[in-house]
């Protein structure tokens, strides 16, 4: 192990480390802001190694792990958000005496099971990077365990991601029985001959089964609604940024390092999921009551714009299908972390403000609290001076120039129906007041939507610099195919 | 520089009016009226140091999103200076309209007024197609608040069928920006979105026609043509008066605008072998909505429709080809945006003094309110194409110059003159003749006179010296019937 | 770790495997119904856990501590842990100092763990409420 691999596996050992400590803290002292700021503590020094790191990038850190600019990239991203959820997490668990402080070891190691991730070459890794995240999420999503809801969602997760994880792991050994080789590298290496192994292929269909899980693409959605509406809401907040965002940048790691886009079977399959899940998520959220319900469904079909521009962006260049990933995973994420943000900062641990009438008149109790909700699902819908409108211009843009018209029409219509359900919140929002009482603002949960609805607007009317950020991310796996 | 002010000072102004409505109800009032008197002499500027010949009186360009090409490209030729200066007009007209009717959170109104015409007027600077997309959004977010927070008894409905059938039409054009950008960058290898750039592309007729229908259907949905007009209704009646005076008198124009500054030039054979299609609408928009206009009951909804109608004429004569049509619905577009803005008020201060937009309801209010009475009458008549008044000269310029294109289709379009002066005379009759409904009804003040004789005066202007506005847009006009010459054959 | 992966024609003996464990589990659960006794006439009898005659007594079910399953639990998890360390033990010349080091790493944080579980009372036996009847004796 060289210093170099070192400095590259630092913001890892800096978040185990943090987590450790803050276990031991608890054991010491159990003090919640301590805990919290232990954590940030954490969060900030794994941040703070991203720079130390990327200079080495990109580096293959034994056969597992491979840090490049494009998961380092992730590795920012996923911390910022992780330092949001806890901001949020601090707002919305403050109620709750001496048994609150284990969620930020939670948040801790979920947040570490991403970055490992998106770093892996290896299916173990990938296998033990999304096991370390989904096992830190069944505690989070029960965390408020004397409410049947949170209880409930827990149970569903952990049956569906263990049923995920089998199809997973069945998909690994075959592919391993028909190729005999586990890292992406080596898969790819066998790209091209892909087509005549049944077994092989079969087994990356069972791995994007499992991968459809994890990103609720329809029809493996089922969990996503009762899973959001029943988890606390910063944990959701988590659930839909970080944990789909890294699942999501996997796939694309995975799948373009496995040369899966050579395969038109492949690209028929993945489009055919786009548009089932993009019009049955826009559907599905038509008609729904609760706010996190309805963002549950948004996030199906936001999962399908992303798969839309993975296709297309797939068949012309795979830098621009990175770039494209990349900034639409870093506007979705902002983006989520906005809305759930705004639904945590209004609910606590004893009550969700989850149904669409507690947000009745929001805009004359809480102006800015509404301004924030309001800019989010603007953005959710990809209207412009939000950074989500950025997002589905890149889209667009690939759909467009790659001739995918199914696919393009498929966004419009979905687009279409999108903004009346976002709409339809905005409309409750305005509604005269009267209802309810003001809302007073946890100062931790204000800021986090400050920053959130900050980045939402600068990198809506200013997008060149996250363009870059997510532009200069090289290319993700080794190509198998250069001489 | 100074074309950026332009946004910038309406969008100033908005901020600013946020905190003040929570202190004083006539801060935001009077800062609207500072940031529009601001915009005015902005205007002024432009206006005192350029000639009306030449093409583009100002420009700037600055880098944006490099990755993609795309800048912040703002100019200003004389067609968007007549436009910017009526939406700076009926900027006013709607802040002055709305300071009595407007009494709850008047500051975040006047918040949303003023980023709608910030939106409306970056719709006519902007020059890189992403820029004008981007204005395009921008605008219909605080309109849709003004619908949906101030509006009448079925306001959420109006306003999301209003938002829901601009938005998607508009993805459809953002998809055919995309698609000439990118047929654009096959050949040349330069990304681009700007309108300059773009206007040497080198289309093959398939694709210009499918890439041209996207951007005619955003266009036609939001001026809006027969079709794609049924959000039109319920978005007026339902708007409050400030909001329906912007949304007739400046919004839909943006529509018109895009004809002709995107649809003609960018595509001129596509938009030539697409002319009788095109026509046909505008004519059958002509008939049909003057015939459904009759047909109301509700003014607002009476005045919504003649809107439709009228702006038939406009479609007609964008797609006629030649500078007199073209000429023409520059000015119908100007004319009528003064006269429905003007018909709006009425029909806004009569729902204000009655609560009713019921014309049944109505009668006998001529001995009532003798003042309203005579305006609603001078505007009528002007909406039905009164010789000396501003919709004439545009209504007959679109019917000589397309006379020349198309003889059957301009003689059914003409019927329209007829189908104007029955829905016109319709109102008269019974909202301000017959037997008085009521005993006591207050008639315009002076605030509201003043505005009233404002337009009154553009009105009659525009119809005594019409040269003076299309000297303006002379060379544009003549720019673009030279291109669809030299294409078309 | 063979890079060129298993034949196809190796792969029969897995899938005949594959089939024979359908058959299995099919004939199980298809063949009872024919086989048993046929249960045309259902009494209260036929419900008993015991149809022999022997009336059952009490409820077959028991609510069990939640602590049991923390212990089992707790026993799993530090038994797999021991599972590493002996992998490591055989391994120990050939990992040298760097597996020296990971390994106090590794062990470093399941103490850490212990810590804390202590710490919270997890590994206390006690009820929340026997703990507190115990505090109250010992003032």
């Amino acid at each position: 192990m060289t210093a170099d691999a070192l400095t590259a596996l630092l913001p890892f050992i800096v978040l185990s480390a943090a987590a450790v400590a803050v276990m031991l803290a608890i054991a010491i002292r159990r003090s919640f802001r301590l805990v919290f700021w232990l954590t940030v503590g954490g969060l900030l020094a794994g941040l703070s190694t991203l720079p130390h790191a990327s200079p080495v990038a990109p580096l293959q850190v034994t056969d597992l792990l491979r840090i490049d600019a494009y998961g380092l990239f992730f590795h920012a991203l996923f911390l910022l958000s992780a330092l949001v959820v806890a901001l949020l997490c601090l707002a919305y668990f403050r109620r709750r005496e001496n048994e609150n402080e284990e969620i930020f070891v939670l948040l801790l190691t979920s947040t570490l099971g991403a970055l490992l991730l998106v770093s892996s070459a290896h299916l173990a890794m990938f296998f033990l990077g999304l096991e370390v995240l989904t096992i830190s999420l069944f505690p989070m999503i029960a965390y408020s365990v004397r409410a049947s809801r949170p209880l409930e969602a827990g149970i569903k997760y952990l049956l569906l991601s263990g049923l995920a994880s089998s199809f997973l792991m069945f998909g690994m050994a075959l592919v391993y029985g028909d190729l005999g080789v586990l890292s992406f590298e080596q898969i790819g290496a066998h790209g091209a001959e892909l087509e005549q192994k049944p077994l092989a292929l079969a087994g990356l269909f069972l791995i994007l089964a499992a991968i459809g899980f994890k990103l609720s693409l329809v029809p493996f959605h089922l969990w996503t609604p009762d899973v959001y509406q029943g988890a606390p809401a910063p944990v959701t907040a988590f659930l839909a940024t970080v944990s789909k965002a890294s699942v999501f940048a996997l796939l694309l790691r995975f799948f373009t390092a496995a040369h899966a886009e050579r395969s038109e079977t492949f690209l028929c399959v993945l489009g055919l999921l786009a548009v089932v899940s993009i019009l049955a998520g826009n559907l599905l959220a038509l008609l729904q009551v609760s706010l996190k319900r309805l963002l549950a469904y948004s996030s199906i079909a936001h999962m399908g714009y992303l798969l839309t521009g993975f296709v297309a962006a797939g068949l012309l260049r795979r830098d621009l299908q990175t770039e494209t990933i990349a900034f639409y995973l870093a506007a979705y994420t902002v983006t989520s972390l906005a809305a759930f943000g705004a639904i945590s900062a209004l609910s606590d641990d004893d009550r969700e403000s989850d149904r669409l009438s507690d947000y009745a008149g929001l805009f004359w109790r809480s102006p800015w609290l509404a301004a924030v909700l309001t800019l989010s699902l603007l953005s959710l819908a990809g209207i412009p001076l939000t950074v989500g409108f950025v997002g589905k211009f890149y889209v667009f843009a690939v759909g467009v120039q790659a001739e995918t018209w199914p696919l393009v029409a498929t966004v419009v219509i979905g687009s279409g129906i999108g903004i009346y359900y976002y709409l339809r919140v905005v409309l409750t929002m305005i509604q005269p007041a009267g209802v309810g009482q003001r809302v007073t603002l946890h100062p931790a949960a204000g800021t986090a939507l400050a920053a959130a609805a900050l980045v939402i607007l600068a990198a809506g009317l200013f997008p060149q610099p996250l363009i870059d950020a997510a532009a200069n991310v090289p290319q993700p796996p080794p190509t198998a195919d250069s001489p | 520089m100074i074309l950026l002010w332009l946004i910038l000072v309406p969008l100033i102004g908005g901020l600013l009016s946020l905190p003040a409505g929570r202190r004083r109800d006539n801060a935001p009032r009077w800062l609207a009226l500072a940031a529009l008197a601001g915009e005015t002499a902005l205007l002024l500027a432009v206006f005192a140091d350029t000639v009306p010949e030449s093409t583009w009186l100002a420009q700037i360009d600055w880098a944006w999103i490099p990755r993609f090409g795309i800048r912040i490209h703002l100019a200003l030729d004389g067609l968007s200076l007549l436009l910017i200066a009526l939406t700076v007009f009926l900027g006013f007209v709607a802040v002055l309209c709305s300071w009595t009717e407007i009494r709850e959170r008047p500051g975040f109104f006047h918040f949303n007024l003023l980023w709608t015409l910030a939106g409306v007027i970056g719709v006519f600077l902007a020059l890189d197609l992403f820029l004008f997309f981007f204005f395009w959004e921008v605008m219909l977010i605080p309109m849709y608040l003004l619908i949906g927070i101030w509006g009448h008894e079925n306001r959420a409905y109006a306003a999301m069928k209003f938002f829901i059938f601009t938005q998607v039409s508009g993805l459809l054009m953002l998809i055919a920006i995309l698609a000439l950008v990118f047929l654009h960058y096959q050949t040349t290898r330069t990304l681009s979105f700007d309108y300059f750039e773009l206007l040497e592309a080198d289309l093959y007729p398939g694709a210009a026609r499918w890439i041209m229908l996207g951007f005619f259907v955003a266009f036609t949905v939001k001026l809006p043509a027969v079709p794609f007009h049924t959000w039109l209704p319920d978005a007026h009646t339902q708007a409050p008066t400030g909001g329906s005076v912007l949304l007739a008198g400046v919004l839909l124009k943006t529509g018109a605008y895009g004809l002709l500054r995107f649809v003609i030039p960018l595509f001129p054979g596509a938009a030539q072998d697409f002319a009788p299609f095109a026509m046909t609408l505008g004519a059958v928009s002509i008939l049909y909505a003057a015939k459904l206009a009759f047909a109301q009951t509700d003014l607002k909804r009476l005045i919504a429709y003649t809107s439709v109608s009228h702006m038939g004429f406009v479609l007609l004569g964008a797609f006629a080809g030649n500078a007199q049509a073209l000429q023409g619905a520059v000015m119908t577009m100007l004319a009528h945006g003064v006269s429905a803005a003007a018909l709006f008020m009425v029909a806004g201060a009569l729902q204000e003094r009655l609560h009713t937009r019921d014309m049944d309801a109505m009668g006998g209010l001529w001995t009532l309110t003798p003042r309203i009475g005579a305006i609603t009458l001078f505007f009528s008549v002007a909406a039905l194409g009164m010789p000396g008044l501003g919709n004439f000269v545009g209504e007959f310029l679109v019917l000589l110059g397309s006379f020349r294109v198309d003889t059957v289709l301009t003689a059914f379009a003409a019927l329209g003159l007829i189908l104007a002066p029955v829905y016109a005379l319709y109102v008269m009759q019974r909202a301000f003749h017959g037997p008085a409904s009521r005993h006591e009804v207050r008639d315009f003040g002076l605030r509201e006179m003043g505005v009233m004789l404002c337009l009154v005066t553009a009105t009659a202007w525009m119809g005594l010296h019409p040269q003076s506005m299309l000297a303006y847009t002379d060379a544009m006009m003549n720019g673009l019937t030279r291109t669809l010459a030299q294409r078309g054959t | 770790m063979s890079s060129a992966g298993v034949p196809h024609t190796d792969l029969w003996p897995l899938l005949l495997y594959f089939e024979l464990v359908l058959v299995v589990v099919g004939t199980m659960l298809a063949l009872p119904p024919f086989l048993g006794e046929r249960r045309t006439r259902r009494t209260p009898a036929t419900e008993q856990p015991y149809e022999s005659g022997i009336v059952a007594v009490g409820s077959s079910q028991l609510r069990f501590s939640v602590r049991f399953y923390l212990i089992a639990i707790f026993f799993v998890i530090f038994d797999l842990e021991a599972v590493f360390i002996f992998a490591w033990a055989i391994a120990f010349r050939e990992s040298g100092w760097p597996g020296y080091i990971e390994i106090l790493i590794f062990i470093g944080v399941l103490v850490a763990t212990l810590v804390y579980l202590w710490r919270i009372g997890a590994l206390d036996w006690r009820t929340p409420r026997q703990r507190g009847i115990e505090a109250t004796i010992h003032q």
